[in-house]
């Protein structure tokens, strides 16, 4: 029974049907539309359609102080907001030449991978339940809550953090965060644990995602694949090894990297970074606790910033992959452009080549592994 | 651009499908037997990972939760707002009015300065919570406190005029959900004039730098304990 | 006349029990589904949430009902009634207990005791399928007919391995009579074992219980209805009450599933190692036999929804696959080896 049954695609007589998935439809996250010609099961092709949810961000950014654009940043990818906005302070923080104090640095770093762990959660999850596994789904966003619950002590909000200011932090971290992190390290791991045992070596599981959508490593790169996505495909490429920031070397940790590129790999690829952005968190928290109680959160910024004119490329390594924010500033109180650079933006151009030839029900599960985040995509 | 081909390994335990599933089973099972226990338990929060939400309120709230606004008044009932206008010029979804007043002869017992806020309008329903108003404002005066309910039946209602706000501020001082004063967060010390900014010195002093600190250090740092003191010497008033 | 009254009130019995259990296992469902993943499940309505059904109920009968305007509308009406029926019917033949002895006279606990009621079940199960295609295509709606087409392709294969595991049942009883057979599975077997179907079939039952959960489009069969590719399946068009009596049918189905499963392989009313209808007397061991057996049944039922809240779904292919590649080459095998052993033994 090894073999694929897949019917080879091209094969019928031509009378093809379209069908029209989304922008509201169960399967689709968020508003994103995908027209598929389909012949009986098999898809002929399917074309992405991207901009239900275009809200102009990079345009408001244009009309907005520095500042006021973190806000806005919460809402490119919602499921984790904090790695947004430190990818824009990080990048005005590059154009103004700032130094931020280490302690902030760490609190980022904390913050991030709570982050990062919340997001993988969110998209392992929603791929059990796209695949028609609900209960991990239930299991995971319950340890979710509790990672929401350390931001909600941290600055009061739990999904649009507004987290940190250009040039530092906006609060410590809470006096009681070691006591929650140590009651939800436990329970994290055994959420992913029992994710793992229910689906991880499950038949049915394996044989609706292993060999799905595959994708050869140099195509990844050719189709500008960052993030988990690529390093499913066996590339060995993050940002956090590779061009360390928020003191990131100083961090012991592993890059997971797959074979085959395929969902399989993507969900192990998420599960395998869980786990190392625990790690990594153990291990800034423990040096978080050697820098003295009064240590500066935040460097000296001017109270209405004014960036030198200039341009300035800055990127780290969010959840989903590279998350970049090019800024040309022009000297003056506004940022004079704001370009955004979205990891699913890219990823999400190649999803006519990773369905090819696949069924209707992988395009599901293909669609849910590369978390496209609608919010993120359009802008 | 052709595909890879996936060649599917599977051990024995894999291929039978039942015995994977078997184990699922047992997992799902530990599941539903702990909830099922749970379900027994006195009071509407049973199942410890659900509160069942209007009836169970036992959830706590971070003392720093973004949620509807108020407007402080000092410890002796003034408001503390002076109309300055930095809430309305750093919010990013622009949804505060403040209209600037002076203070008449005869007023100081209502208002803590010479200029008060004759209207403060907030609109929830352009409001994003990002509390860079509270951030910002000089007197610590406006707030976002632990209130989440926001619904409303009408738009009107959502528009939050200065009454309301000081509203806010009498109910969440009565239920004792007063935000505790924001902790200041360090700034790196200006290095001082002659170039010798060494690391070694950052520890030195840090209440240096408030003028020019992008996070206005909150005005004057009450403990909490004054905070109480104050919320009942009012109370007691108020009762006379 | 007797013999018509104790016919009318059994069919009308029956009826409105299934009907009941159909109505409680909405409610199990959502609140095993709940308990199963960390959150109570409806719990609102009435006492701990028993009377959502009701609720649910009401709902879809006071609901407009909306015929889609380029939907065909005879096919659309009659969809779910084709769906529905077959699967009220098809509990006649299955028992629900031994028998009870009222004025002397001997009533058996089934409908009726029809000497090919197996066939009966096979043919009335298979019915099912027209309502789900007709319903599907009556709605001319492309999610619709994809399940719709799901569906029948599923149903037709997996019945050829449901039909097979049941022939070995029947080589080994003997018999094509669900009574019969279960009267046939009181005692020991090996000495040791009780006698039930399932330790003659081991295989049979495993082969008989996939077949069953593809037929009743249960999870990870669903696909027919799978929510997250074709939104739902056939019944996307659907509302009000026609919705109602699709999902109605489904519940229906597993009851009798269930009642067939109990009855083949599960010893019907027959508790292991201990015979209690030598014990009690006529009437209470009817009662008992018949609690019995709904207790073995309610088991089932219980089983259709830990299972569906724990495994994926399958995708249409391997369906397809395990149906025709895993599923009927193992009946046969099924089969070979129940002769052989028959024809060795006797």
């Amino acid at each position: 029974m090894n073999q694929n049954l897949t019917p080879q695609t091209g094969h019928g007589t031509g009378d093809y049907v379209t069908v029209n998935i989304g922008p509201s439809h169960p399967a689709m996250h968020g508003t994103l539309r995908v027209i598929a010609l389909t012949d009986g099961e098999s898809l002929i092709k399917a074309e992405p359609e991207i901009g239900y949810l275009h809200r102009g961000v990079e345009k408001l950014g244009e009309n907005l102080s520095y500042h006021q654009f973190i806000p806005i940043t919460d809402r490119l990818n919602y499921c984790s907001a904090i790695p947004n906005n430190v990818s824009y302070e990080m990048a005005v923080e590059k154009l103004m030449g700032l130094e931020v104090p280490e302690k902030a640095q760490l609190i980022r770093v904390i913050m991030m991978e709570l982050a990062r762990i919340a997001d993988h959660q969110v998209c392992v999850g929603i791929l059990g339940v796209d695949l028609g596994a609900f209960t991990p789904f239930f299991y995971l966003i319950i340890q979710r809550e509790e990672i929401y619950e350390i931001f909600e002590w941290f600055n009061g909000a739990r999904l649009t953090n507004t987290f940190g200011r250009i040039g530092g932090v906006d609060a410590d971290l809470p006096d009681d965060f070691e006591e929650r992190w140590n009651e939800l390290k436990p329970n994290v791991r055994k959420a992913n644990e029992e994710t793992e045992k229910l689906l991880t070596h499950n038949r049915i599981w394996m044989d609706r995602t292993i060999g799905v959508s595959a994708f050869s490593a140099e195509d990844a790169l050719n189709w500008g694949f960052t993030g988990p996505c690529l390093r499913a495909c066996g590339v060995k490429r993050d940002l956090r090894k590779d061009e360390p920031y928020c003191m990131y070397d100083k961090f012991d940790f592993e890059v997971p990297v797959g074979k085959n590129g395929d969902v399989f790999d993507r969900y192990i690829v998420r599960m395998i970074e869980m786990e190392q952005s625990i790690k990594i968190i153990d291990q800034a928290y423990k040096l978080y606790k050697e820098m003295p109680a009064d240590a500066p959160l935040m460097a000296r910024v001017p109270k209405v910033i004014k960036p030198p004119a200039g341009e300035v490329y800055s990127a780290l390594e969010s959840p989903n992959g590279e998350l970049g924010f090019f800024i040309k500033s022009d000297g003056s109180a506004n940022p004079y452009r704001i370009r955004i650079r979205p990891p699913c933006y890219m990823i999400y151009q190649a999803f006519p080549e990773l369905v090819k030839g696949e069924l209707i029900a992988d395009l599901v599960a293909c669609l849910s592994s590369l978390n496209v985040i609608a919010g993120e995509l359009d802008r | 651009m052709a595909k890879p081909v996936v060649k599917k390994e599977y051990t024995l335990t894999e291929r039978i499908y039942l015995w994977e599933i078997l184990k699922g089973m047992k997992l799902t099972w530990g599941h539903f037997w702990f909830n099922f226990k749970a379900c027994w338990r006195p009071g509407p929060h049973t199942i410890p990972t659900c509160w069942q939400y209007p009836e169970d309120r036992t959830r706590e709230i971070s003392p720093v939760f973004r949620g509807e606004h108020y407007l402080q008044r000092d410890d002796k009932g003034r408001e503390v707002c002076i109309a300055c206008g930095m809430c309305a010029k750093i919010c990013p979804a622009k949804c505060i009015t403040v209209k600037k007043g002076k203070r008449e002869e005869g007023e100081e017992d209502k208002y803590a300065s010479k200029t008060y806020p004759a209207s403060f309008q907030i609109d929830l329903l352009r409001c994003i919570f990002c509390g860079f108003c509270e951030e910002t404002c000089p007197k610590n005066a406006i707030v976002l406190g632990r209130e989440f309910e926001l619904a409303r039946f009408s738009k009107e209602e959502c528009i939050l005029d200065k009454r309301k706000l000081l509203l806010n501020y009498r109910k969440a001082k009565e239920e004792g959900k007063l935000k505790p004063p924001k902790k200041r967060v360090p700034v790196v010390p200006a290095p001082p004039k002659p170039e010798k900014a060494e690391g070694g010195e950052i520890k030195k002093s840090k209440a240096a730098a408030p003028g020019k600190a992008l996070k206005k250090p909150v005005e004057k740092v009450k403990s909490t304990e004054q905070v109480e003191a104050t919320q009942n010497k009012e109370a007691a008033e108020k009762e006379k | 006349m007797d013999d018509w009254l104790v016919a009318i009130i059994k069919v009308v019995g029956i009826w409105v029990w299934v009907l009941l259990i159909a109505v409680v296992m909405t409610w199990v469902e959502r609140r095993g589904a709940g308990l199963i993943q960390d959150r109570p499940g409806p719990n609102r309505a009435g006492p701990w949430g028993l009377f959502q059904p009701l609720a649910d109920g009401i709902k879809l009968f006071t609901k407009e009902e909306i015929i889609p305007t380029k939907a065909q509308k005879f096919l659309y009406i009659i969809g779910p009634a084709l769906f529905s029926l077959p699967a009220f019917s098809a509990y006649a033949v299955v028992p629900f207990g031994d028998k009870i002895i009222l004025g002397g006279k001997e009533i058996i606990l089934q409908v009726s005791d029809v000497n090919i009621g197996f066939l009966y079940i096979l043919a009335i199960g298979s019915m099912a399928v027209y309502g789900v295609i007709l319903g599907g295509w009556g709605s001319t709606n492309k999610y619709s007919i994809l399940g719709g087409l799901r569906s029948t392709a599923q149903m037709v294969s997996y019945e050829v391995a449901l039909g097979l595991a049941l022939l070995a049942v029947v080589f080994v009883y003997g018999t094509f009579s669900l009574r019969d057979m279960s009267l046939a599975q009181q005692g020991t077997f090996l000495g040791f074992l009780p006698n039930w179907g399932i330790f003659k079939q081991p295989l049979g039952f495993i082969l008989f219980i996939v077949a069953a959960y593809a037929e009743a489009n249960r999870v990870p069969f669903d696909l027919p209805e799978a929510e997250s590719e074709i939104v739902s399946g056939y019944h996307t068009e659907y509302g009000s009450m026609r919705l109602g009596l699709y999902l109605f049918g489904e519940y229906v189905n597993l009851v009798t599933i269930s009642g067939v499963i109990v009855a083949l392989y599960f010893g019907s009313w027959h508790l292991p190692y201990i015979d209690l209808g030598a014990y009690l007397g006529p009437i209470s061991w009817g009662i008992v036999s018949f609690c019995i057996f709904f207790l073995k049944v309610s088991f089932f039922l219980w089983l259709f929804v830990w299972v569906r809240w724990t495994l994926p779904r399958f995708r249409y292919d391997q369906v397809m696959g395990l149906g025709w590649r895993g599923l009927i080459p193992l009946a046969l095998f099924n089969i070979f080896i129940t002769a052989l052993f028959i024809q060795l033994t006797v």
